[in-house]
C-alpha cells in the first residue's frame, strides 16, 4: 500500500521514530498518564506495567482514539489527530473485544481496507492474504460476533496488519492465542521489527515480552519507570545487586574465592555443587575477578545473568505487585 | 487527499453503514413504524370494498328516503319511508333517569329500563345507523363510507400526526442515535476511528447512510399510504384527482417527509455525539414539537415541524382527541413559505452538522464511562 | 480429603427473610436513583401540580377569603371527581417520563453484562428478581402519584368536614386504585423495554414511544376507520377511562370499562409474556 513517506525525527536523523514529549492524560480526577517523554526506534517494543498502569492510555493516545491534555505525540512524524494520514501507516490491534455484529471476519477487514481507496477486488484480496497470515481462513465467512476469544483477536490482527502498516501497535496481542498461532505470529513480529517497522505491544506474560522485544517500556502509576534495551535497563538499577548464575566442577572452592571479594553480597550453591548463583554489587569487578579465577585454572562451564529479564526489571523497578 | 477521494470514502461509509441500516434486526420496528399507516389504509380499502359489496347485495336505500327521516320519527315510521333496514338489531338496558345530591354530600342514583333499538341503512356511499329509545328516533348517525374528501383529509391528518410527529421523529431517532451513540454502546466506533479518514469524512458518511435510509424507508412508507388511500376509490375520481393537484400533494407529501428526515436527522446525529443519554434531550424536543402550536409565532418557528408542515399541501384536521380547553389555546402560526420552509430546515441541518463535526473531531473513544 | 472432614462449616447464623432480601434490590436502586441530578429535577417538577392542586383545595374551602366572585368561582374551583381525575392525568404524563428515565436501569444493564445468572445463583426466583426491580418504580412512581394524590383527598376530607369524607370516599379509593393500576402499567412497560433491548438509551426511547405512539396509532386507527374501538389501543385512554369509572366520573365517548379494562388486561398479559421470555436465568449467545 503506497503510504507517504514519513520520518518521525524531528531533528532530520534518519531513523524514523515515535514520538512522545511530555504527555499528560486525565480522566476526571483519574490520572491515565503523566508527563511521559519517549522516543521508539523501530523494532519491537514492549510496554510493560501492571493492570491501571497506563499502557493502554499510551497505546490509544499514539494512535489518536484519545487526545492529550497536555504534551504532543508524532507517529513518523504524524500527529494522530491527523487520521488521514496517519492511519495510512499505522495499524492498532485494540484489547476491545467487541467486533461489528453485521460482518463476518473476511467482510471485517476487507471493508476496512476499502476506505483506503482501494478497489475491491484489491481489497479483497489483501483481507484474505492478512486471515491468511493469522490462520483464519476457515472461518473468515462466519458472523465475527460468533467467533471465539482468540479468533476475535486473530481477527483484530488481521485487521490491523492488512493495509501492510509501517507502525504496528498492539494492545496484548498474545491472548488468547494457542501455541502454534502465537508462535507464528510472534515470527511475524520479529519479521516486521527486523525490517524496520514499528511494532509496539503490551503483554502480560513477561517471559514472551523477554524473548521478543528489543527494547521495553516499564511504565506504572501512568509514568514511565525505564525504559531502552533489556540489558541497558539493568544495567541502570544500581541498588539491586546483580544476580549471575555459574556453573563450575568445582563450586564450593569457587564460592570461597568469590567470598574474598568486596563486591559479592550473596553466593548460593547448588543442591549438586556443581554450581551457584551469585550476587554482586559490580559487574566490572566480578567479572575481573572470575577472569582471575580462570586463570587460577578453576573450570568454569558457564556464566549466565539471571536478572537481565524483563522478569526481574519488573521486580525491582515496579514490585511484586503484578 | 483530495476531494474527490474523501467524497468516495465518504460513500464507501455509508454504503457499510446503509447495509447496517436497511437490513440489521434492529431496523425492523422502523420498517414497522414507516408502513403500520399503509397497512391500515390498506386495510380500510379492503374493508370498504367489501361492505360496498356485501351492503349493495342486500339493497340499497335511495338517500333521499333516508335523508327524509326526522328525529321522534317511530320505528314504524321509518319502516315506512325506508324500508327494510341492513342491520335491525334490539336491547334492553338500564338508563339513568335522575341523580340527585344528600345532604352528606353523597349521591342517589335512580334508573328505568329502556327498549333500545339500531337499525341501518346503505344508499350506496352513506351507511345511516337509526337510534331507537322506546320505540322513537333518538339518533341519526350518518358515515360517510366512500368518501374521497374524507379519506384525504384522514390522510393529512395520519402524515402529520402519525408521520411527521411520531413515526419520523422516532425513526430518525433510532436510525441516527445508532450511527454514532450505538457503536459506542457496541464498543466499536474505534474501528472507524482507526480508518484513515478524517472524522467529518466519517459523520458525512454516516449521516449520508441514515439519511438515505430514513428518506427511503418514511417516505417510501408515506408514498404507500397514499396509494393505499387511493386505491378503493372510483377510478374516474382518482384520476380527476391525479390530473388537478394530485400529482403536486404527492410530491409535497414526499418533500416534506424527506426534510422532515434531514432535519431530525441531524438533529438525533448531533445529540448522539454530544450527549451521553441523548433520550432526555429527545423528550424535550418531542414535548417541544408537540405543543408547538400552542407557543406563539416566533417560537413555533424554532421547530422542525413548524418548516415540514408549511410544505405539507393539505391542512390537517384538528386533533380529535383533543380537550376542547386545549383547542382554544391552539393557535397554528401562518405556514411559511414553500421555499423558505425548505431553505429554513436546509440552514438548520447545517449549522446542526457543523457543531456535529466540531463534536466528533473531540470525541474519545472511552468506552467505559457509557 | 473433603472439605467438610478438614473442619469447613458454612455459615449458620441467622437469616433475614424473604421479604428482606428482595428489598436489597430496591434500596440500593433507590439510592442510586436519586444520586442521579435529573431524576430529582423530575422528582420536583413533578410536585409542582399537586402543589398548584392543593392551593386549589383551599381556595375551594376558603371561597370567603375571595369576596365577590359569586357562584362562577364555587363552580370553577368544586372539588370532585373531575378536579381528581384532571389531577391524575397530569401526574401520569409525569410517571411516564420517570419511567423512560428510571427504568430502562433496571434489567438492560443485568442483561448486557449478563449478570441474571449471578442474581438466580442466589436464592432468589424470577418472580423475586421482577418483584424487586418493580418495587423500585412502583416506590419512585408513588411518590408523584397516590402519595401526594392521598395528602389531596386527606386534606379536601379535613377542610370540607366528615359528611363530605362520607360522601365522596369512593374518590379516594379509586384515586389509589386507579394510579396502583397506572404504576403497574408503566411499570410493567418499562421493565419489559429494559428486558428487551440492552442498551438503555434505547429502552428508555422504547417507554416514551410506547405511550406517543399507541395513542397516534389508536387515532390514525379511529380517522381512517370512522370508529371509536381503535383508542382500546391507546393505554392512556383505557386507562383515563377507567379512572373516570372508579372515581365517578363523567365517562367520555366510546368503548365502555369493560373493553378499556380487557385492553388493558391484555397488555399486562403480553408484558409479563415479554417478561419471562426475555429474563432467562442462561446465557444466550447467538
Amino acid at each position: 500500500m503506497s503510504a507517504p513517506p514519513s520520518n518521525g525525527n524531528r531533528g532530520g536523523a534518519e531513523r524514523p521514530v515515535v514520538v512522545c514529549e511530555e504527555v499528560s492524560k486525565f480522566y476526571g480526577e483519574v490520572l491515565g498518564v503523566n508527563r511521559v517523554t519517549l522516543t521508539i526506534p523501530p523494532g519491537i517494543t514492549s510496554l510493560v506495567g501492571p493492570n491501571g498502569s497506563g499502557k493502554t492510555t499510551l497505546m490509544n493516545l499514539m494512535t489518536g482514539l484519545i487526545h492529550p491534555d497536555r504534551g504532543s505525540i508524532q507517529v513518523r512524524g504524524i500527529s494522530p489527530r491527523e487520521p488521514e494520514r496517519m492511519m495510512r501507516i499505522t495499524g492498532y490491534a485494540t484489547q476491545f473485544d467487541a467486533a461489528p455484529r453485521w460482518a463476518t471476519g473476511f467482510q471485517f477487514v476487507s471493508t476496512s481496507l476499502e476506505l483506503f481507496g482501494l478497489p475491491r477486488a484489491e481489497a479483497e484480496s489483501r483481507a484474505w492474504k492478512a486471515l491468511e497470515r493469522v490462520s483464519l481462513t476457515d472461518a473468515a465467512h462466519r458472523k465475527v460476533a460468533g467467533y471465539s476469544k482468540g479468533m476475535r483477536q486473530r481477527v483484530r490482527l488481521a485487521q490491523a496488519i492488512a493495509h501492510d502498516p509501517e507502525v504496528l501497535v498492539l494492545d496484548e496481542p498474545l491472548n488468547g492465542l494457542d501455541p502454534l498461532v502465537r508462535a507464528e505470529t510472534i515470527a511475524l513480529f520479529r519479521q516486521w521489527g527486523a525490517e524496520g517497522r514499528h511494532v509496539i505491544l503490551s503483554s502480560h506474560v513477561l517471559q514472551e515480552v523477554d524473548v521478543i522485544s528489543d527494547q521495553v517500556i516499564l511504565i506504572a502509576n501512568g509514568m514511565i519507570v525505564a525504559e531502552g534495551e533489556i540489558r541497558g535497563v539493568r544495567e541502570e538499577i544500581s541498588e539491586h545487586p546483580s544476580q549471575y548464575i555459574i556453573r563450575c566442577r568445582d563450586a564450593s572452592r569457587i564460592a570461597s574465592l568469590l567470598f574474598s571479594e568486596d563486591h559479592i553480597t550473596e553466593i548460593k550453591l547448588n543442591d549438586d555443587r556443581l554450581g551457584m548463583l551469585v550476587m554482586t554489587r559490580s559487574r566490572e569487578e566480578f567479572s575481573r575477578a572470575l577472569g582471575r579465577i580462570a586463570l587460577d585454572g578453576h573450570v568454569i562451564d558457564g556464566v549466565i545473568p539471571a536478572d537481565e529479564n524483563v522478569d526481574a526489571l519488573y521486580e525491582y523497578l515496579i514490585g511484586g505487585g503484578r | 487527499m483530495t476531494l474527490q477521494f474523501r467524497m468516495r470514502q465518504a460513500w464507501t461509509i455509508a454504503r457499510i453503514e446503509m447495509r447496517r441500516a436497511f437490513f440489521s434486526r434492529r431496523a425492523l420496528w422502523v420498517y414497522l413504524l414507516a408502513l403500520f399507516p399503509a397497512v391500515i389504509f390498506i386495510g380500510h380499502g379492503i374493508e370498504m370494498t367489501y361492505r360496498h359489496k356485501r351492503w349493495s347485495g342486500q339493497g340499497t336505500t335511495p338517500a333521499a328516503a333516508l335523508d327524509s327521516v326526522n328525529p321522534r320519527d317511530t320505528a314504524e315510521e321509518v319502516l315506512k319511508k325506508a324500508g327494510k333496514p341492513i342491520t335491525d338489531r334490539d336491547w334492553r338496558r338500564r338508563k339513568l333517569t335522575e341523580e340527585e345530591e344528600t345532604e352528606k354530600g353523597g349521591r342517589i342514583r335512580r334508573y328505568e329500563m329502556v327498549e333500545g333499538r339500531m337499525m341501518m341503512y346503505y344508499d350506496g356511499r352513506r351507511s345511516v345507523r337509526l337510534f331507537f329509545e322506546d320505540g322513537v328516533l333518538k339518533d341519526k348517525s350518518i358515515r360517510e363510507e366512500m368518501n374521497f374528501d374524507q379519506d384525504r383529509q384522514a390522510y393529512a391528518g395520519v402524515f402529520q400526526y402519525f408521520y411527521l410527529r411520531l413515526a419520523i421523529f422516532f425513526g430518525c431517532l433510532g436510525i441516527f442515535m445508532n450511527l454514532f451513540r450505538g457503536e459506542m454502546l457496541d464498543k466499536t466506533l474505534h474501528y472507524w476511528f482507526l480508518a484513515p479518514a478524517r472524522r467529518d469524512v466519517l459523520l458525512a458518511g454516516k449521516y449520508l447512510a441514515g439519511l438515505t435510509a430514513s428518506t427511503v424507508i418514511f417516505t417510501g412508507g408515506a408514498m404507500l399510504s397514499f396509494a393505499g388511500m387511493l386505491w378503493p376509490h372510483e377510478s374516474a375520481a382518482v384520476a380527476a384527482y391525479w390530473s388537478g393537484p394530485g400529482m403536486g400533494h404527492l410530491f409535497w407529501y414526499a418533500a416534506s417527509a424527506a426534510l422532515a428526515c434531514v432535519g431530525y436527522g441531524s438533529v438525533f446525529l448531533a445529540a448522539g455525539l454530544l450527549l451521553r443519554n441523548p433520550i432526555i434531550p429527545a423528550a424535550v424536543l418531542l414535548v417541544w414539537e408537540s405543543i408547538n402550536g400552542f407557543l406563539p409565532d416566533l417560537l413555533q418557528k424554532l421547530s422542525v415541524l413548524y418548516y415540514v408542515q408549511s410544505l405539507c399541501p393539505v391542512p390537517a384536521p384538528a386533533d380529535p382527541g383533543m380537550p376542547p380547553l386545549l383547542r382554544t389555546l391552539l393557535s397554528p402560526a401562518t405556514p411559511a413559505a414553500k421555499e423558505w420552509a425548505v431553505l429554513g430546515v436546509l440552514a438548520v441541518t447545517v449549522l446542526v452538522l457543523w457543531a456535529a463535526a466540531g463534536a466528533v473531531r473531540r470525541i474519545e473513544i472511552n468506552y467505559s464511562t457509557e | 480429603m473433603a472439605v467438610y472432614k478438614r473442619g469447613y462449616q458454612r455459615y449458620q447464623g441467622p437469616l433475614t427473610g424473604r421479604f428482606a432480601r428482595l428489598m436489597a434490590m430496591p434500596r440500593f436502586a433507590w439510592e442510586r436513583l436519586l444520586q442521579q441530578r435529573l431524576v430529582v429535577i423530575m422528582l420536583c417538577l413533578s410536585m409542582l401540580w399537586p402543589l398548584l392542586c392543593m392551593g386549589f383545595v383551599y381556595l375551594a374551602n376558603h371561597l370567603d377569603l375571595i369576596p365577590g366572585m359569586g357562584g362562577g368561582l364555587e363552580k370553577m374551583v368544586s372539588i370532585n371527581a373531575k378536579f381528581f381525575v384532571v389531577f391524575m392525568n397530569i401526574q401520569a404524563i409525569f410517571t411516564v417520563i420517570l419511567a423512560a428515565m428510571a427504568g430502562p436501569g433496571l434489567i438492560a444493564p443485568d442483561l448486557a453484562n449478563n449478570a441474571l445468572p449471578l442474581y438466580f445463583s442466589r436464592p432468589m426466583t424470577r418472580v423475586d428478581y421482577v418483584l424487586a426491580r418493580m418495587m423500585v418504580l412502583a416506590g419512585l412512581l408513588s411518590m408523584v402519584t397516590w402519595a401526594p394524590g392521598v395528602v389531596l383527598f386527606t386534606m379536601q376530607s379535613s377542610m370540607a368536614g366528615w359528611g363530605w369524607f362520607t360522601g365522596n370516599w369512593r374518590l379516594g379509593a379509586g384515586l389509589v386504585a386507579g394510579f396502583l393500576l397506572w404504576i403497574l402499567v408503566v411499570s410493567l412497560v418499562a421493565m419489559a423495554s429494559s428486558a428487551y433491548v440492552k442498551w438503555r438509551i434505547i429502552a428508555g426511547a422504547l417507554v416514551l414511544g410506547f405511550f406517543f405512539i399507541l395513542a397516534g396509532v389508536a387515532e390514525m386507527v379511529n380517522a381512517v376507520f370512522r370508529v371509536d374501538w381503535g383508542s382500546l389501543l391507546n393505554p392512556s385512554r383505557s386507562m383515563y377511562h377507567i379512572w373516570c369509572r372508579l372515581l365517578g366520573a363523567e365517562l367520555p365517548e366510546g368503548p365502555g370499562t369493560w373493553e378499556y379494562a380487557s385492553a388493558i388486561a391484555a397488555l399486562v398479559v403480553l408484558l409479563l409474556v415479554v417478561l419471562e421470555r426475555k429474563l432467562r436465568p442462561v446465557e444466550v449467545i447467538k
